[in-house]
């Protein structure tokens, strides 16, 4: 196990095996309910003005932007190629991606749940040759190196307990002239002076950390410094936290809408208190202590 | 799991040489037969570890494909068809995958391959 970053204060789980079991417990558990009030998308939306509402449009857009971003041009055809969903969730990016450009998806989780539902919503819009989910660890990867064209990962990154490892799977599986994509939360980068976060801060982001199964939190610069370090060329890293704010009022709301609140709390106790935690996600972004990050690169 | 997910899956353990293609144990499958797609094929086939897919014909009993491919298959309707049938429409239900090299195996349950390995060997 390698040494536990400073900001260890922020997670209050150091064992990786207790992550993963929670993890797997938690997307078994509050899947169905998140899927019933959101469909079939399970990550931020990004809202390109502070009044956007339409939030399905909203996370359809993230999916649009990333590539975007990534690609500094139109996303080409994906016919024949292939790519990896890192933490599928239930495969509602990878899905989206294929549906619309082509090729084929592998994805994987840690959750049979959201496996089965991932392959069901295959199933249900004809691409079950094309997209294929399994049980799998995201730092452990069961693909050959060079495998993917595109190796993909939305808010997935937050729950890797080793960054270094994590974006070492990223790149190995990578094909020679790929790209990766990740989308993840990350805490402020420290200003000059600074050794650690404000004690308040550690405190929300150790609160938080509790309910979703997250590891010690990092600042995108170490992200960007991993990536770099690996070989990895065109490194670019955004903040779109701004987009992304009007993302969990929205959850917040939906979450108190009475018919969703009886069912959340049928969802049991992780799911409930991953609804509270839900407004300190809130209270971290407006604070600016959590960023919204994108982080891409190219495999030579 | 259809085939062709067997087809990109290697062993996760840390240190192994190589790690596939994956041996495949079928318990229970189910043939479900579906509008071909060619394009589709063809656009996979050069990604494809021709190995792989010799290993999992051999495991359904699937005869008759060549040692190796070429271009020239891309043409041949029934090598398409063939193809589409035993990547697409072969769902194994139940069984076992095992790595060649360290014998470890990785199960299949409800159509769905479980790759995490225990604690201890990661």
């Amino acid at each position: 196990m390698t040494p536990r970053a400073q900001s260890d204060a922020t997670t209050p789980y150091q064992s990786d095996k207790e992550l993963k079991d929670g993890i797997a417990q938690l997307y078994d558990q509050s899947s169905g309910i998140w899927l019933d009030i959101w469909g079939e998308d399970m990550h931020h939306g990004y809202y390109p003005t502070p009044d956007f509402r339409d939030h399905q449009a909203a996370q359809r857009l993230m999916i649009e932007k990333s590539l975007e971003y990534a690609y500094k041009k139109p996303f080409p055809q994906f016919a024949g190629k292939k790519m990896v969903d890192v933490g599928c969730g239930v495969g509602g990016s990878s899905r989206y991606i294929v549906k619309k450009y082509g090729g084929s998806a592998e994805g994987l989780s840690l959750s049979p749940y959201q496996v089965q539902r991932a392959n069901a919503f295959s199933a249900k819009v004809n691409l079950s040759h094309a997209l294929h989910y399994q049980v799998a660890d995201a730092m452990n990867m069961p693909f050959p190196n060079n495998s993917f064209d595109l190796t993909w990962s939305m808010e997935s990154g937050e729950h890797m307990p080793d960054k270094k490892r994590f974006v070492n799977e990223l790149f190995r599986v990578t094909k020679p002239d790929g790209r990766i994509i990740i989308v993840t939360w990350c805490h402020r980068e420290l200003r000059p002076g600074e050794t650690k976060l404000a004690s308040w801060e550690l405190k929300l982001l150790n609160k938080i950390s509790t309910v979703y199964y997250l590891p010690a939190w990092v600042p995108a610069s170490d992200y960007v410094k991993l990536v770099t370090d690996m070989g990895l060329q065109d490194v670019r890293s955004e903040d779109w936290s701004t987009y992304v704010l009007p993302f969990w009022p929205a959850v917040i709301r939906s979450a108190l809408v009475p018919t969703n609140f009886i069912k959340m709390l049928r969802s049991g106790m992780m799911t409930i208190k991953g609804a509270i935690a839900s407004m300190w996600m809130r209270e971290g972004l407006r604070k600016g202590v959590i960023k919204f990050v994108i982080i891409t690169a190219h495999k030579k | 799991m259809r085939l062709l997910t067997h087809n990109s899956l290697k062993c996760p353990v840390k240190g192994v040489a190589k790690g596939y293609p994956l041996q495949l144990t079928i318990v229970d499958m189910e043939v479900d037969e579906t509008e071909v797609k060619p394009d589709f094929i063809r656009g996979i086939l050069p990604s494809l570890e021709w190995e792989g897919v010799l290993v999992a014909a051999a495991a359904v009993g699937f005869d008759g494909l060549p040692e190796s491919w070429d271009t020239s298959l891309l043409d041949d309707r029934d090598f398409i068809l063939a193809m589409h049938r035993l990547l697409i429409d072969i769902h194994i239900v139940e069984g076992v995958l095992t790595c060649p090299e360290t014998g470890r195996t990785f199960p299949i349950k409800g159509g769905i391959v479980d790759m995490v390995l225990p604690e201890s060997d990661v």
